[in-house]
């Protein structure tokens, strides 16, 4: 024992460093989620809650006044979109536990571990994922309700796209909760990153599409007939709608848009937005997103 | 046999601040080592630094002959930690803490029951291993961390204040475990502001501004200051850092803690 330890003794170098890909991490840390999930019937009680607001409340009221889309239903237009705001809370919820879990809870463990963060990380996005698939699939419950058949394909096809856009979700909200020092409600996440992508992926209202009248421009045949004899045709009750160029710039840079559209195209049969480009985002950036994220789990206690 | 813990010249900074500079000191393997000092010494950054989860700005330092650096697996594999705050998750049992560890360090599956068996007899929670943590008191939470720090039989174990917020009972409790302990050949590394603690530890160091400024048996502290011959670790202590409070800033942390205990939503 000396208070100057000056002598160099030789460097052990050993213990056989771990793969990154340790299957047996990441499934315990899938399965926590789930556990987690599980155990926490607020967020089931959310899921419903969420459904019933923006699928019977929103879409019956606002259907009431606003006719159809393009052949839909309001509440049949926004059913994909209630999915992925089920998926996006979901996602993000899983996503922010992080800063807990860093500072005070389990993953304090991983890092005095010689586990490898890369499948902690794996585990933990696949895991926020699935939870994301099951909150959304909430919705698809009411599907009989308003009048949207479903079958094996469809929903097989749904969960396809739900799990793209939860490891999409997970994984930003892995990279932004990796960078948060602190945490002190679920509010400024809420309205700073929920909503926004939800009210700019064009889930609540179209990107463009003919729009069936509005209650008082539906005018009865006798009126209609009546004003024909001075000379007023009526284009019948609808109208082209064309969103206003920034608003239009906004959805389309939203990755949220493709994945969306993607999902509509499965759930009804329409689709705003072109193929391919849905495509390559629900493919390819989920991908990008769940290396960033992996990153930023690696580094986040090295500030 | 390398030392247990060694550092040289460990010196780490937050941007303009100096947290830990210029620290130096041995561990010899089967010690009981305490590391003192007031609020915002640096204790529990040396700590971070010597359990690889803070990189040293400078100097070099290595447990069991495993450089944190260079061979961060390596310090890992050997180490056993338990942080001053609960790192287990509430929402899961006991015995799924456990598993989760088991898991971590690559304990073979045949093995991991009657590991898990063994700490959970341990810790005396034999009958409280399908509860979910949350509804455990700090006592039994200390204790479930401690047997899961052990589980994957460490050389050397890390303590981070480790008998805060502890009941009289269970901080005897805790302190017989760790008598028991090194009666196996355990090097134990602690952290405590509690001087009386700090009486039962082959040596000492005292940390204060980031510095050590006394190191040597609980003894020879006490014959190295002249005057009164009986003199308890506590007045060295007070001797040595002065006696004006320590306050420091709520770090995020603590505010997050602070929110926790409020209730706080959506984070456990």
């Amino acid at each position: 024992m000396s208070a100057q330890a000056s002598a160099s003794a030789p460097t052990r170098v050993g213990a056989a460093p771990r793969s990154p890909l340790d299957p047996r991490v990441a499934a315990s840390f899938w399965r926590r989620e789930l556990l987690r999930y599980w155990r926490d019937r607020s967020q089931i009680f959310g899921g419903f809650s969420r459904t019933v607001l923006w699928l019977i409340i929103l879409g019956f009221g606002l259907g009431a006044a606003l006719r159809e889309i393009e052949g839909y239903s309001y509440a049949q237009y926004i059913l994909p979109g209630v999915v992925t705001l089920n998926v996006l809370f979901a996602s993000l919820q899983s996503a922010i536990a992080i800063v807990w879990d860093r500072e005070v809870g389990l993953l304090r463990e991983v890092v005095v571990s010689p586990a490898p963060m890369f499948s902690v990380a794996l585990g933990k996005v696949l895991g926020g994922a699935t939870v994301a698939m099951a909150q959304g699939t909430i919705p698809l419950l009411f599907a009989p309700i308003i009048g949207v058949q479903l079958s094996v394909t469809k929903v097989l096809l749904a969960w396809c796209v739900m799990l793209s856009m939860g490891v999409l979700l997970t994984s930003f909200g892995v990279i932004i909760a990796a960078r948060m020092r602190t945490f002190e409600g679920f509010g400024s996440i809420s309205n700073g990153i929920i909503q926004p992508l939800y009210f700019l992926s064009g889930a609540i209202f179209p990107i463009r599409g003919i729009i069936g009248g509005v209650g008082f421009l539906a005018i009865p045949d006798a009126l209609r007939l009546q004003l024909q004899k001075y000379g007023i045709y009526s284009i019948g009750s609808g109208w082209v709608v064309q969103l206003p160029i920034w608003l239009r710039v906004l959805v389309y840079a939203n990755p949220v848009s493709y994945e969306l559209d993607l999902l509509r195209d499965v759930l009804l049969g329409f689709r705003q937005l072109i193929m391919a480009a849905d495509l390559g985002v629900a493919l390819g950036l989920p991908l990008i997103a769940t290396a960033v994220a992996a990153r930023a789990m690696r580094r986040m206690y090295k500030r | 046999m390398p030392d247990a813990v060694r550092c040289d010249g460990l010196t780490r900074t937050f941007g303009e601040v100096e947290a830990v500079r210029d620290v130096s000191f041995t561990v010899g393997t089967g010690e009981l080592f305490g590391l003192l000092g007031p609020n915002g010494a640096g204790k529990t950054t040396t700590l971070h630094m010597l359990t690889t989860v803070l990189e040293p700005s400078s100097g070099t330092a290595s447990v069991l002959g495993f450089d944190v650096k260079r061979d961060g697996a390596g310090v890992r594999s050997v180490m056993g930690m338990v942080f001053q705050e609960p790192a287990l998750d509430d929402r899961l049992t006991a015995h799924e803490n456990l598993a989760m560890h088991a898991v971590l360090y690559a304990i073979p599956r045949h093995a991991t029951r009657e590991r898990i068996a063994r700490a959970l007899s341990w810790a005396s929670l034999e009958n409280e291993a399908r509860r979910p943590v949350r509804t455990f008191s700090g006592g039994m939470k200390r204790r479930l961390e401690l047997a899961r720090a052990l589980m994957h039989e460490p050389k050397v174990l890390f303590l981070d204040e480790p008998t805060v917020g502890l009941d009289p009972q269970a901080r005897r409790h805790l302190w017989e475990s760790i008598r028991a302990l090194r009666g196996e050949g355990l090097t134990v590394f602690m952290t405590t502001h509690y001087l009386e603690e700090a009486e039962d530890c082959d040596h000492v160091a005292i940390m204060d501004h980031g510095q050590v400024i006394a190191l040597g048996s609980p003894t020879e502290l006490k014959g190295r200051l002249e005057g009164e011959t009986e003199r308890s670790l506590e007045e060295v202590f007070l001797e040595l850092t002065g006696r004006e409070l320590r306050d420091e800033a709520a770090t995020p942390r603590a505010r997050l803690l602070a929110f926790g205990r409020r209730g706080g939503e959506h984070t456990r």
